[in-house]
């Protein structure tokens, strides 16, 4: 018999993680479905969470009719349905029915004539047959499948425990998992989540979560356990999911502080369930369950009721309190006749007179429970032929040594710049994943923590710090000036008297921002930048530490600690050896001849972590600074091959990070780099060109095969994507002859940042010329800096010269690859599936889904955001945690932006390396259960495949 | 003492508690239309004879007012509603004796756009119950303003005409222990009921179950029609309180 552990690990795996919105990284929100194929994945998430997983049949009718959908194709996928289900000699009606009457269906429903229909008594018998209307029980089971036994008896008795019981929940679990937000934090977080809220609710327990849960379920005598823990973590699936991620990642600053587990949460949940429930009649599913059969029409009235179910005529019936029975008898029966008068109008529509009508019902409901998929699969398959058809598919010639070369992000974002900057002259652009398949932990200079900045399923193995590399008292006098107004700022405004006053005072200053930024964003923000400490010009820690260095650093860093504890703690002095030996003594154990109270050694040891363990971690972390020569050999070498770029190096070779500016948007790492997990990938960038420019690492090299010339220079840049502008940096390292070519390539690069611009204009709304654009990554009313990554629909791998004709408008990733160059095991190609294509996926079906039902999937409009905890933003004062994007990033108007499809995948590869990839790839399990498209561009056997149904089809021979 | 003895038993609910209620043929849209009719005569009658009423009857109208709103609480059938409003705003009837004629004119107008309300519900959804078309101003704003404005009137927000002829009657009367209780708790019945159905049909996600209908061009010359006269009284109303 399995433990409840064992029971609550089989279904946590229905939410997904939720990343904090500080670094957002883009997710499928059904993740956990990616074991079942697409189809059959999002059906079970439908029964599950609700929602829509589909467009509507009219949205999907509208590109029909505007000819992005190819008649072909639907009627090809339409017969394919309709074969497989034995209905294929229906064919045209059926398309009737999928073009005709089901984007009307719901119309047909109205029961406002019911009375006046004739129904044909067969199809009503064959209704009444089909659905289970006449079995209590069933119908009970079904309705009650994912509620709570607070949630049931609310709707049964009329009460509002379930408002109660979240708020507590929210409340108790936002304090805990505050990071920083409030000024009086929770006390004794460190002591866990479930063992804190013992404290917080003096409740006097001594087992821990999992004992509580235990006894919990069966104080309730829930019969299927897994079931009701599913029912609980989907009440509030984003905070759930958000405490999974935390839980499930050692590396989670706050979680290492702070520890919490999906187990604790459910022992919280529970908690407020019996407590709410101890005086009420029906606190357990056996009492439930003898009160459900006694009383079955009403409970299952009153379940139609509160999940909206009803129509008024019954509310009405009840609230006068009729006889329960003959008005589930009444509603049963008209439900019956509407579902015929469905039926007979769609027939009528139809002007069917050759099959029955119970025929046509069958027909319709598998057309019902597939037009989703046959208008998905419809419009992908009519952007995979058309790509196809438009693609080159012959090799192309060598090209002469350009100008220079630019690496971009394989962001859909890179797509515009990349075409802009191609027409400008002589330049060669290639894509990648952001983070160039090189992960590092990053420590941004005058910062204490490290940026993961690989996609979020890589673990970084190397750790860069940023240093300055020239004086900086001005930033630090004005960093010093700035922290010192915000705490004084901050102590007024937290202090209960203080802020009448202070308003009073000095509240018109804030006026100048508030209508600064409000009229006249750009001045305002010139202004205030002058106020902000600018960064020194900064290096990176490239190269490894050695023994003596890292002992030096650790102990240097222990004996800082120690000063800095011992000033507020101790009531003496001590001198720099005395430091060393307190040190020692903590760390090696050795003798301490000092005078010193034993609390205070304690209280080094405990709160302040001076212990052996923590020299050992220190000492390893340390270990990680920079890279041996071969690592960075290693690096640049495969990000080479993996963009082909081998040979003809361009004189300028451009590694371009991207990042987004916004004001207000607590959705901004949203936009910024999601192969660096939702960073900016400027670091990336610049410590592989600093990497590259390294005498060392072109001779090491050289000796595997890729020469690049000494006249060649690795220079990186930075593409601001909610402007399109390009700032470079380290052009320092530039002689003064160097510069003045390089400064050609960076007019260019302004010009094609103009172009770009201008091009966008038409993509965005209230967008009438350039200088909107600026202004929009500055203004803090501007719910949509930019559009972001919405309106992705592919990814292409393969060489730029194959697609550098055509115009994507923002909508393809774009990661070059050239096949010729990888190994029979297709290691390349792998590495590109494990990490770029991952993250595209994800960013993909977020997108999808969010857009397919914004309320279940997506975060909602931002006008009623509030940010939480600094993880995250929810609607009002309490509420889930919102996950996926807001609907301002996929919606507009009230219709939708983003084209909802899965990722077409373009690889031009040979189709048994891909195979042999998708072998060895994390990928293996979406790529087979088709959660993207992918499409086979063979040019050496001349086909083109798509993967469908477990098979490679062939779709176009060349 | 008989003229305040039948506007009473016209505007304040009686018949209906007495053999309206009893009687289960007679459906909520019928005793609406008889309510607001005897409203109707009501006011009409209060033209010509003296609008004074004994303490007593206030009493009394005030104590079936309570009833009602506690009755009202307990249904979302807009027909329903529409009379119960009748009886909750009675005892201004007779309190605000030669003013209340207006605000009960106004009143009715109100309701008038609440039966057309309902009238529309029962036709496209089968019933005047609103529980289950949440939603409203997604899914159909053009209904949705109409059943707002209606509801701020019967609410008492100004400038709204109910709102400035009670306004209008609060300036021009004294206080008194009576007074100040049926006031203040008549007011706040009118506002929580109000508030209360735009809560439950107005917002929230739209029901997914339901095939939405906005108002066609002729309900909405209707419902303008409507407003028109409300705006007409408001005029009126404002003037009165302003001279």
């Amino acid at each position: 018999m399995s433990t409840i552990m064992q029971k609550l690990d089989s279904v946590k795996g229905t939410v997904p993680h939720y990343w904090p919105i500080g670094a957002f990284i883009h997710h499928n929100p059904l993740k956990g479905f990616e074991h079942l194929h697409f189809k059959d994945g999002v059906d079970k998430a439908q029964s599950i969470f609700g929602g829509n997983v589909y467009m509507q049949p009219s949205y999907y009718l509208n590109l029909y009719k505007e000819g992005k959908i190819n008649p072909d194709l639907l009627e090809s996928n339409l017969r394919d349905i309709l074969k497989s289900d034995g209905l294929e000699e229906h064919y045209d009606l059926a398309k009737k029915c999928l073009i005709e009457v089901n984007p009307k269906w719901n119309s047909l429903r109205s029961t406002a004539d019911l009375n006046e229909h004739e129904i044909d008594e067969d199809l009503l018998s064959y209704l009444d047959e089909k659905f289970f209307y006449h079995n209590k029980e069933k119908w009970i089971e079904k309705l009650t499948k994912h509620m709570t036994l607070y949630e049931i008896n609310d709707i049964l008795f009329d009460r509002d425990d379930k408002e109660m019981i979240e708020k507590d929940i929210i409340e108790y679990i936002t304090r805990f998992l505050d990071e920083e937000q409030t000024t009086i934090t929770m006390p004794n977080r460190e002591l866990g989540m479930f063992e804190t809220f013992k404290l917080y609710e003096n409740f006097d327990y001594a087992k821990n979560s999992e004992t509580f849960v235990e006894e919990a379920l069966q104080k309730l005598k829930v019969k299927n356990v897994e079931q009701y823990l599913l029912a609980h973590i989907l009440k509030l699936h984003g905070w759930a999911g958000f405490i999974k991620y935390r839980s499930e990642d050692p590396d989670y600053f706050s979680q290492q502080e702070y520890p919490s587990s999906l187990m604790d949460y459910m022992a919280i949940r529970l908690y407020f369930e019996l407590a709410y429930l101890q005086h009420r009649q029906i606190n357990n599913f056996e009492l439930l369950d003898t009160f459900m059969q006694k009383n079955s029409a009403s409970v299952i009235l009153k379940i139609l009721q509160a999940k909206g179910d009803l129509p008024g005529k019954y509310i009405d019936a009840m609230q006068e309190h009729q006889n329960y029975e003959q008005i589930l008898e009444s509603y049963v029966q008209d439900e019956l006749k509407l579902d015929a008068k469905q039926v007979h109008l769609s027939s009528a529509q139809l002007n069917n007179k050759e099959i029955a009508l119970t025929e046509l019902a069958k027909i319709m409901e598998t057309l019902r429970s597939e037009e989703g998929y046959i208008w998905l699969k419809s419009l992908e398959d009519s952007y995979i032929h058309a790509f196809i058809d438009e693609m080159k598919l012959s090799e192309a010639p060598k090209e002469q040594r350009p100008l220079a070369s630019a690496a971009f992000c394989l962001d859909v974002r890179s797509e515009l710049m990349r075409r802009s900057l191609e027409s400008r002259g002589n330049y060669v652009t290639y894509g990648a994943g952001g983070f160039l398949g090189f992960p590092i932990a990053f420590v941004e200079f005058d910062k204490a923590h490290e940026q993961f900045l690989c996609p979020a399923v890589v673990k970084p193995g190397n750790i860069i710090f940023e240093l300055p590399k020239e004086a900086h008292e001005e930033y630090s006098s004005k960093k010093i000036m700035n922290k010192t107004t915000k705490k004084v700022l901050s102590d007024l405004k937290n202090n209960p008297y203080t802020p009448y006053i202070m308003v009073e005072a000095i509240g018109w200053i804030f006026g100048i921002n508030l209508f600064g930024k409000t009229f006249s964003p750009r001045k305002t923000n010139r202004f205030l930048s002058g106020f902000k400490a600018q960064k020194p010009k900064t290096t990176y820690t490239l190269d490894k530490l050695s023994e003596q260095e890292i002992e030096m650093y650790v102990n240097k860093m222990h004996k800082y600690v120690i000063v800095e504890a011992l000033k507020n703690s101790a009531s003496q002095e001590y001198a720099a050896e005395e430091i060393q030996a307190i040190r020692d003594h903590l760390v090696f154990e050795k003798d301490l001849s000092l005078d010193i109270p034993r609390e205070l050694l304690e209280k080094l040891r405990t709160k302040y972590k001076i212990t052996r363990k923590d020299y050992e971690y220190q000492k390893n972390k340390l270990k990680m600074v920079g890279f041996t020569l071969e690592e960075k050999v290693e690096y640049l070498y495969s990000f080479l091959m993996m963009v082909g770029q081998v040979d003809n190096f361009a004189e300028f070779v451009i590694l371009c990070g991207h990042q987004s500016i916004s004001d207000n948007n607590p959705f901004e790492s949203a936009l910024d780099c999601g192969a660096c997990g939702g960073s900016s990938s400027l670091p990336n960038n610049r410590a592989l060109c600093m990497i590259a420019n390294s005498k060392d690492v072109r001779e090491a090299i050289a000796q595997k095969g890729i020469v690049i010339p000494d006249d060649v220079k690795f220079m990186p840049a930075l593409h601001v994507t909610s402007t399109d502008e390009i700032k470079f940096y380290d052009t320092d390292i530039l002689t003064s002859e160097e510069l003045q070519k390089f400064k050609k390539v960076m007019a260019d690069f302004e010009e094609a940042s103009k172009i770009a611009r201008q091009e966008r204009i038409t993509q965005l709304p209230y967008t009438n010329t350039q200088e909107d654009i600026m202004v929009k990554s500055m203004d803090w009313s501007e719910p949509r800096p930019e559009w972001g990554l919405a309106g992705n629909m592919g990814v292409f791998a393969g060489p730029r010269s194959s697609i550098k004709h055509m115009t994507f408008k923002n909508r393809l990733f774009m990661h070059s690859y050239d096949a010729k160059l990888d190994n029979e095991n297709a290691d390349i190609l792998t590495k590109i599936f494990n990490g770029p294509l991952v993250v595209g996926e994800w960013i993909n079906l977020e997108h999808y889904f969010s857009t397919v039902d914004n309320t279940v999937y997506g975060a909602g409009s931002k006008v009623y955001h509030n940010i939480v905890a600094k993880v995250g933003v929810f609607n009002g004062n309490y509420g889930d945690l919102k996950i996926g994007l807001p609907t301002q990033s996929v919606m507009l108007e009230g219709k939708a932006y983003h084209e909802p499809v899965r990722l077409l995948t373009y690889m031009e590869a040979p189709l048994e390396a891909v195979g042999k990839a998708v072998e060895n790839s994390v990928a293996k399990e979406f790529i087979l259960n088709e959660w993207i498209r992918p499409v086979i561009i063979d040019k050496k056997a001349k086909k083109v495949y798509s993967y469908e149904s477990g098979d490679f089809k062939v779709i176009k021979e060349f | 003492m008989i003229s305040g003895i039948l506007l009473f038993v016209l505007a304040a609910g009686f018949p209906y508690y007495i053999f309206l209620e009893k009687n289960k043929r007679i459906g909520s849209k019928t005793i609406f239309l008889v309510s607001g009719f005897l409203l109707l005569c009501a006011i009409v009658l209060s033209f010509f004879i003296a609008n004074e009423h004994p303490t007593s009857l206030v009493v009394i109208s005030f104590l079936s007012a309570l009833y009602t709103i506690y009755k009202a609480t307990k249904t979302t059938n807009f027909y329903k509603l529409g009379y119960y409003f009748i009886f909750i705003n009675a005892p201004f009837f007779m309190l605000f004796e030669d003013k209340g004629a207006f605000y009960s004119l106004s009143l009715l107008v109100s309701l008038v756009g609440i039966y057309f309300i309902g009238r529309f519900y029962e036709k496209n959804y089968g019933s005047a119950n609103y529980l289950a078309v949440r939603g409203v101003t997604l899914a159909t704003p053009y209904l949705s303003i109409y059943i707002t404005v209606y509801l701020l009137c019967i609410a008492l927000y100004p400038p709204f005409p109910n709102s400035l002829f009670f306004l209008n009657y609060l300036f021009s009367s004294e206080s008194f222990g009576l007074w100040s209780i049926v006031v203040i708790t008549l007011f706040a019945g009118n506002f929580f009921l109000a508030m209360r159905v735009m809560e439950k049909s107005l917002f929230g996600k739209p029901n997914t179950h339901i095939h939405y209908v906005d108002l066609t061009f002729k309900e909405k010359l209707l419902h303008l029609s409507v407003v028109i006269v409300l705006l007409g009284l408001s005029i009126y109303g404002l003037k009165e309180l302003l001279l």
